[in-house]
């Protein structure tokens, strides 16, 4: 028996199959304000097959709000977000489920230990435990040791882990380099590089310049 | 079973899972609910004496039982929704689980806590205020149904509140609507069952009441915890 699907491949499609195997992220005239306060006004922007957009904007101008609405963690007020994989659009639901994110409030279970907290969520994804190992190697980090004992560098590095679990083909990262040291910023700057080798799309807020190597990203001023 | 039913069968264990694990390595709700009742259960026992009990009654007595419950739940299971807010971790559970395993999940959990106070505080009860239970079959399912159902209710009414600022007096101000009729149905099924009294209608109607708010809970989750 092979090893349980990919949550994403559960993910029922809204619309037939068009362009299979085909990874595209597409959001126009988003519209979002907290109270009477605007802060997205109109924001359009695309990415697909590996594609990279770099957010920029001074504090305030909306990046990690733009990141929210893309993962589905708030609703915009107006414009419309399309998200495709292998040829299906998914739902603002599934979408949640299938994107990749990594965030500064992003948070685990203090009481649980590295381990444990990647281990429940793979077993909310259906991930094989294999790849907790495989990841945990990759960014470097201790497994036994509480996520609440965590440096800030370490738990950073626990977010890349924990976003990488499923596979996703989006990657949505705000501010990913944050807290890092040389090596860590250096293997997630891989790791940025391979999913976007793999055909994957990686839409990224931060503050400096985003410095790939092999892929010259997209960018998308917001504060202009 | 189908495939969609196991894979959400197992999320909703996972978080089962995962709320004992955190439970066991803080003991909050466990503290919190456990000491409540019995310092609540201690007092009540005391200002009462020997005399008081016998003059209060099984009706009174019954009533005592129910608030002592209701009292000591929503002293400990508001936290399970608020906690992950405040704790920031709900961002991870919205990306990564399905709402209603997570809501079937973190009921089963907080079922099985007001099973375990029940189990510990009634026997207790019975023995301090000196009570007989004429049909003690019917009191188990009572209160098998009674704390299933203060779960329920009390866990949409977290989830309700967990982004709210003054989460712990809402609460108690919107679990009482929502609570105050299985309250009445347990009490009369508590009196039923101790005064051996008949009374054939009131268990139907405590699980319809569960059942309700059970669907009730499904449908509207999703709404709540989704943005």
């Amino acid at each position: 028996m092979g090893p349980p699907p990919h949550p994403a491949c559960t993910i029922p499609p809204v619309t037939a199959p068009t362009t299979p195997l085909r990874t595209q992220l597409r959001f126009s005239d988003l519209v979002r304000s907290f109270g009477r306060l605007p802060v997205l006004q109109g924001v359009t922007g695309a990415v697909q097959d590996g594609e990279a957009m770099l957010v920029t904007g001074r504090n305030g101008s909306g990046k990690s709000t733009l990141l929210k609405c893309l993962a589905g963690l708030l609703a915009p007020d107006a414009g419309k977000i399309e998200h495709h994989e292998a040829g299906q659009t998914l739902e603002p639901w599934a979408r949640r489920l299938a994107v990749g994110y990594v965030a500064p409030d992003l948070a685990f279970y203090e009481e649980l230990t590295v381990w444990e907290n990647l281990h429940f969520f793979a077993r909310m994804r259906r991930v094989p435990t294999d790849r907790i190992a495989e990841l945990l190697e990759r960014v470097d980090l201790t497994p036994k040791r509480a996520a609440g004992a965590l440096s800030s560098g370490m738990l950073q590095r626990l977010r890349w882990a924990w976003a990488l679990l499923h596979s996703p083909r989006v990657l949505l990262l705000d501010e990913p380099f944050q807290n890092l040291d040389e090596p860590g910023r250096r293997t997630t700057r891989d790791l940025i590089e391979e999913h976007l080798e793999d055909g994957g799309v990686a839409v990224v807020a931060n503050p400096r310049e985003l410095e790939l190597p092999h892929h010259e990203p997209k960018r998308l001023d917001l504060a202009g | 079973m189908s495939q969609s039913a196991s894979i959400w069968l197992a999320e909703a264990v996972a978080v089962y899972l995962k709320e004992w694990r955190c439970e066991l390595r803080t003991r909050y709700a466990l503290n919190t609910l456990g000491l409540f009742a019995f310092t609540t259960l201690v007092v009540v026992s005391m200002s009462l004496g020997a005399e008081g009990v016998l003059a209060a009654g099984p009706s009174v007595l019954s009533v005592l039982l129910w608030i002592l419950l209701l009292f000591a739940v929503t002293a400990g299971l508001p936290r399970g929704f608020v906690h992950e807010e405040e704790t920031h971790t709900a961002t991870a559970l919205r990306l990564a689980a399905t709402p209603s395993a997570l809501f079937c999940g973190k009921l089963a959990y907080n079922a099985s806590v007001v099973f375990l106070l029940q189990l510990l505080l009634t026997p207790l009860f019975l023995i301090m205020m000196q009570l007989s239970v004429e049909k003690p079959l019917l009191l188990i399912w009572t209160l098998l149904a009674g704390g299933y159902g203060l779960a329920a209710g009390g866990t949409l009414v977290a989830a309700i509140i967990a982004q709210a600022r003054t989460a712990g007096t809402l609460f108690a101000v919107l679990a009482l609507p929502v609570l105050l009729p299985l309250l009445v149905m347990a009490i009369e099924l508590t009196e039923i069952a101790v005064l051996g009294k008949a009374g054939d209608m009131a268990m139907p109607r405590l699980l319809l009441y569960d059942g309700t708010v059970t669907v009730v809970s499904l449908m509207l989750f999703p709404a709540i915890w989704n943005p």
